[in-house]
């Protein structure tokens, strides 16, 4: 039987239909941010006008009814507070109809295991890249089975950078994507690199890059901020993977349906005889069809999950999750 | 002769920034450290990093050896290559990898805060303070190498960063020693201390689980 994912962790309300791990259909509505960036209530009443609607779509697009579907999950972090609570209303409200299961799921882990089931990546180095959050990780299984942290970012995720950075630029869409196409033929100019060990910041180098807006050719701008941000990922990752000795490499999150970058860890791959995963750019965008798949293997192990369990966490982090499959 | 030269192109180590090779050097045993290129990144950052980061390291063991820590003599500067002298030691990492003996780690742990004060008395945050980059010499003496990411500080965070990579790597018994050497030797640990809780608190490190305690 399949199960239903409900993501609306941010500007994304992602609903997607999951069937033994392969994905039946994975529809999604968004909010798109004015220059003050996002409104957490603006986006939640969006989401909350759009779930309804988006769950037929997604249900109709499966060729299946609500009653074809054996649990629901949404995402209960990390997020936007508003947000997250239309997820989880609305996976109430529809497993109250049905009398199925309610599975919370952590978004960082749903956008790493769709990749990692998608390849079939037994024990990766990861490097997880979205806008509120940058990791490298790997599953460790003590003192339980999860995500490992062994590196991130000391400060503001990688994606919300580069979200900054292209409302600076007044770039429309104010997304990573734009960013990206503008940087194409870019020169480079010198910008500040924070590399701690495996950690890293980026709040120095995203005001340096949007000071330089005026003066130099935004191009440039863009292009200098792409290869700086991407190496010092790559750099921290190439640390980890010295480190854990890591036979593959597994890139995930909103950020890696960019290029550039996964040409970069294509390349560390390449030179450490190993080899680099990415998903298709759908699965990296938020979604709603890596919450059903996480959902899915919860329940095929008879995870279950009592209300109290359930609600929303806004800084739910990976490393208390259990991987349990 | 030829055993001596192929001695000099023993590859020791090679880490994600640099490769560690074996070399002799006014007769003195020495290692070369390179940082080699990095295909990933573009030739203008990889070439700015690689000089900036050797050229650095280089002034950073001069610094930290002026203060009387222990490190390994600058004997060759290139652009991005360093010959410095070989220490004859073993890598802390390595000593405890088959499991941990407070009965003979003691004292290290004791010189190891010593030392980390030393480098902190001078302004010197190391960067990357892990029992990679200790070696520990067969007298006991406690080395501290590969100062690629070290840099002159007066920031208690770039301390506190010090201290919290290494309490990350060592068992909390063999921190406690640690920790306590490093206060006795260095006036200002209060403050660093009292950032180590405070970065904790903030939540990142804090909720990371450890992998070796
Ligand atoms: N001066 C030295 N004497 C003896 N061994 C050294 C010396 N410097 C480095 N090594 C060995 O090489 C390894 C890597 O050197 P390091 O400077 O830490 O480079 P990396 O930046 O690659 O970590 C060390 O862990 C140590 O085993
Ligand atoms: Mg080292």
């Amino acid at each position: 039987m399949a199960v239903l994912g409900i993501e609306s962790s941010a500007h994304t309300l992602g609903v997607g239909v999951v069937e033994g791990g392969r994905v039946l259909s994975n529809e999604k509505s968004m909010y798109h941010m004015g220059p003050g960036g996002i409104i957490p209530a603006k986006a939640a009443d969006l989401h909350a006008d759009n779930v309804g609607p988006l769950v037929s779509a997604a249900l109709k697009r499966a060729h299946i009814s609500v009653r074809d579907i054996s649990a629901i999950g949404y995402t209960k972090g990390p997020g936007l507070g508003p947000c997250l609570r239309v997820g989880q209303l609305a996976a109430e409200t529809i497993a109250a109809h049905s009398g199925i299961p309610i599975i919370p799921v952590n978004h960082a882990v749903a956008h790493i295991e769709v990749t990692r089931s998608m390849f079939g990546a037994r024990d990766p180095l990861v490097l997880y890249v979205s806008g509120g959050n940058s990791q490298i990780l790997a599953i460790t299984d003590s003192p339980f089975r999860h995500y490992h942290v062994y590196g991130e970012t000391l400060d503001i995720g990688v994606g919300n950078m580069l979200d900054n950075f292209a409302r600076a630029a007044d770039l429309d869409p104010a997304w990573g994507s734009s960013v990206e196409r503008l940087a194409r033929g870019g020169r480079y100019i010198q910008m500040p690199y924070t590399v701690k060990g495996m950690d890293f910041t980026f709040t120095g180098l995203m005001t340096n890059a949007s000071r330089l807006l005026g003066g130099r050719p935004s191009r440039d701008v863009a292009y200098s901020l792409q290869e700086t941000c991407f190496s010092m990922l790559c750099e921290a990752t190439e640390r980890a993977l010295f480190l854990t000795r890591k036979s593959e490499i597994l890139l995930s999150g909103g950020v890696a349906q960019n290029s550039r970058l996964r040409a970069m860890l294509e390349s560390i791959a390449q030179s450490h005889g190993i080899r680099a995963h990415a998903a298709p750019n759908s699965l990296n965008a938020d979604n709603g069809a890596m919450i059903a798949v996480v959902a899915e293997k919860y329940q095929e192990k008879g995870f279950r999950f009592p209300s109290k369990a359930r609600g929303i966490d806004q800084r739910y982090r990976i490393d208390t999750v259990e991987i349990g499959w | 002769m030829v055993k001596r030269t192929r001695a000099a192109h023993r590859l020791i180590s090679e880490g994600a920034e640099a490769k560690l090779y074996g070399a002799r050097l006014f007769g003195i045993d020495a290692v070369l450290k390179h940082r080699a290129r990095k295909e990933y990144r573009i030739a203008e950052l990889d070439e700015r990093l690689r000089l900036q980061r050797t050229r650095s390291e280089a002034r950073m063991l001069y610094a930290a050896s002026s203060a009387g820590a222990n490190v390994p003599a600058v004997l060759f500067l290139g652009n991005d290559k360093i010959v410095m002298e070989r220490i004859d030691g073993r890598m802390m990492s390595a000593i405890t990898a088959g499991g941990w003996s407070m009965r003979t780690m003691r004292g290290s742990l004791r010189r190891l805060g010593a030392q980390l004060a030393i480098l902190h008395n001078a302004g010197i945050a190391h960067g990357d303070f892990t029992p990679a980059n200790i070696l520990l010499g067969g007298s006991g003496k406690v080395y501290v190498i590969d100062f690629g990411l070290a840099e002159t500080t007066g920031s208690a965070e770039d301390k506190a960063i010090d201290i919290i990579l290494m309490k990350r790597s060592i068992p909390a018994r063999a921190y406690a020693e640690f920790v306590r050497a490093y206060r006795a030797e260095y006036a200002q640990s209060g403050s660093v201390l009292a950032r180590v809780s405070e970065i904790e608190r903030r939540g990142r490190y804090q909720a990371r689980t450890l992998l070796s305690a």
